[in-house]
């Protein structure tokens, strides 16, 4: 066996399966109000385990439409015992996205413990009996160490698949324990996101195999309201959260208050920092740790603690910095000639090591598109823009594409937009470079908010912002449309106004 | 106020936050059926409820709904 897959049997699946024979009477699993112990998890396993083996399947990356349910946490794990990878189908969206995915994978077999039907040539594992015979098989090559492919919105046309092999998790693993976060069995986490998204191999993976129970949240449910039931009613210790979820739950702080939340996680996205000083009443005994991490890094890369012992909270145009990389992580903060900058000055962000991916799975173009070889090393390019402070902290300032020049004047979007949110109460606002007249570029701002008066947002702006920055135009919504993940969807809002 | 009176002051703003001016509002009514009922417009929705009808709902009252039937009953209960 490939020797980096030994390497993930040992460390993760074998660490799993101690904990099944160590807890098994105690709670694996708590989905739709229901509880399934470690041992009940085991059972489910062995099944999928033996549905996969009596197939004989000779592929290496199994479909897995990932409903809300014991089955599918379990099928990942027998997907992984099998020394195979998984690649996530979800039931929300369209069937022909996930055939596509399916098609690119050109894998023949998928799991759905709801057994829908995907067409004759594909074979749904879980209502399979056995292999229908006539089928033809692709014969397709996979390496043979791969955890997990993960496919995100190209922004133009095809879904691209990141492919996490066994060397990149269990990295990622290790370095995630060294971040101050340690779990023990009698620990309850929430686990909000999609199985999707990568954080979501985070918030089941690490309680396993810790002993650990998961909540999840069921599909058909207000996830910010369900959120909070599962914190309140079982008295969680451990959370993940997009900002945006935590902000959904403002309007009623005042009602939360949980003190056996033991450690809570914002990520995903930028972290507001008065979000965070607020969201922080609501858990008062609970260390707040900001993380970040592109999905080609293998979940985060990044760590900062937020000091809550009323010292100074680093952060940067209103958003929590990034910290300090993961152990055994390499970065560069480059200018445009990729050479390296000086302290606090702003440049792309870089990524090297154990956690990278090797690339976009049959997709050589995007994947050489964003790698770079530098003295020797090859890093991931971010597209995130950021500095180094003088105590090593890096911060982030926003996305590489979100920077424009505006009469010769290199500007960060991100920085109008935080100063905007102030005047429309934390609510979002998106500023985007369009060509004005004279094919000049120009800024546009489109704010969460009803409409106001322009001139008095101008005056606002005006005061802290270079005249080259203040936005030519505002466009009003009351709603901004989220994605999948929960975050701010920039190009369905820009879709919103025809930017 | 009795449930039409609830219904009809209900309409126009699950028209604005779902941005549709045809929605009609029935006790039977769920997320599902409504193109955009997603976490953030259910929050805006409970927001503009809240603001409109002068009330204020606790996140488990939110929860607990499973139709605008429940919403309903909820704001005739706290007027």
């Amino acid at each position: 066996m490939n020797q980096k897959r030994t390497q993930f049997t040992e460390q993760i699946l074998n660490k799993i399966d101690s904990n099944i024979l160590k807890f098994g009477s105690r709670n694996a699993f708590c989905i739709a109000e229901k509880f399934y112990t470690y041992k009940d998890l085991d059972e489910k396993i062995n099944a999928f385990s033996a549905k996969i083996n009596d197939l004989q399947i000779a592929q290496g990356i199994i479909g897995l439409v990932v409903n809300d349910d014991i089955e599918t946490y379990a099928s990942i794990l027998a997907i992984w015992k099998a020394n195979k990878a998984y690649v996530p189908l979800h039931p929300k969206q369209p069937t022909e996205r996930n055939l596509e995915i399916l098609s690119q994978t050109g894998s023949n077999f998928y799991i759905d413990s709801e057994n829908s039907n995907f067409g004759e040539k594909l074979i749904n594992i879980n209502s399979a009996i056995s292999k229908p015979t006539g089928l033809v098989i692709n014969n397709i090559d996979s390496p043979d160490d791969l955890c997990y492919i993960l496919f995100t919105s190209g922004s133009t046309g095809q879904p691209k698949g990141v492919q996490i092999n066994c060397e990149n998790l269990v990295t990622f693993v290790n370095s995630f324990e060294l971040a101050g976060i340690k779990l023990n069995e009698n620990d309850k986490c929430l686990q909000a996101f999609d199985l999707t998204f990568d954080v979501s191999v985070q918030a089941f993976l690490i309680p396993l195999l810790s002993g650990a129970c998961v909540y999840t949240i069921p599909h058909d449910k207000i996830k910010y309201t369900y959120a909070y039931i599962l914190m309140d009613d079982h008295q969680l210790t451990f959370g993940v959260f997009a900002p945006s979820l935590v902000k959904l739950l403002r309007p009623n702080f005042e009602e939360i208050n949980i003190p056996s939340m033991r450690y809570c996680i914002l990520t995903a996205e930028a972290s507001p920092v008065d979000l965070v000083k607020e969201w922080h009443n609501c858990i008062p005994n609970s260390k707040i740790f900001n993380f970040y991490g592109p999905t080609e890094a293998t979940i985060y890369c990044t760590s900062y603690e937020v000091p809550l012992d009323g010292s100074e909270i680093k952060h940067t145009n209103g958003l929590l910095c990034i910290g300090r990389p993961f152990e055994g992580l390499n970065y560069l903060i480059v200018n445009e000639e990729n050479n390296s900058v000086d302290k606090n000055v702003k440049g792309n962000l870089l990524i090297s090591g154990p956690q990278l991916t090797i690339g976009y799975w049959n997709n050589k173009e995007k994947t050489s598109e964003v790698f770079i070889e530098i003295n020797g090393t090859n890093y991931y390019k971010t597209g995130d823009v950021v500095f180094e402070d003088n105590d090593h902290q890096i911060h982030y300032l926003g996305r590489a594409d979100q920077q424009v020049k505006i009469q010769g004047y290199r500007i960060e979007l991100g920085e109008i937009e935080y100063h905007a949110r102030q005047l429309i109460d934390g609510k979002y606002a998106i500023a985007c470079a369009v060509k004005g007249k004279n094919d000049d570029n120009e800024i546009v701002l489109c704010l969460e908010s009803d409409p106001i008066d322009n001139d008095a947002i101008n005056k606002h702006l005006s005061v802290i912002l270079p005249s080259y920055m203040i936005p030519s135009k505002y466009y009003f919504h009351d709603i901004f449309p989220l994605n999948q993940n929960g975050k701010v969807d920039r190009n369905a809002v820009k879709k919103l106004f025809n930017l | 106020m009795n449930k039409t009176e609830v219904i009809s002051q209900l309409t126009p703003i699950f028209q604005i936050v779902f941005n549709n001016p045809e929605i009609q509002i029935s006790e039977n009514l769920t997320a599902n059926d409504v193109k955009g009922w997603n976490s953030l417009t259910h929050m805006i929705l409970m927001s503009n409820i809240e603001e409109s009808f002068k009330i204020k709902f606790s996140l488990r009252e939110i929860n607990k709904m499973q139709n605008v039937g429940d919403l309903i009953s909820l704001i005739e209960s706290k007027k």
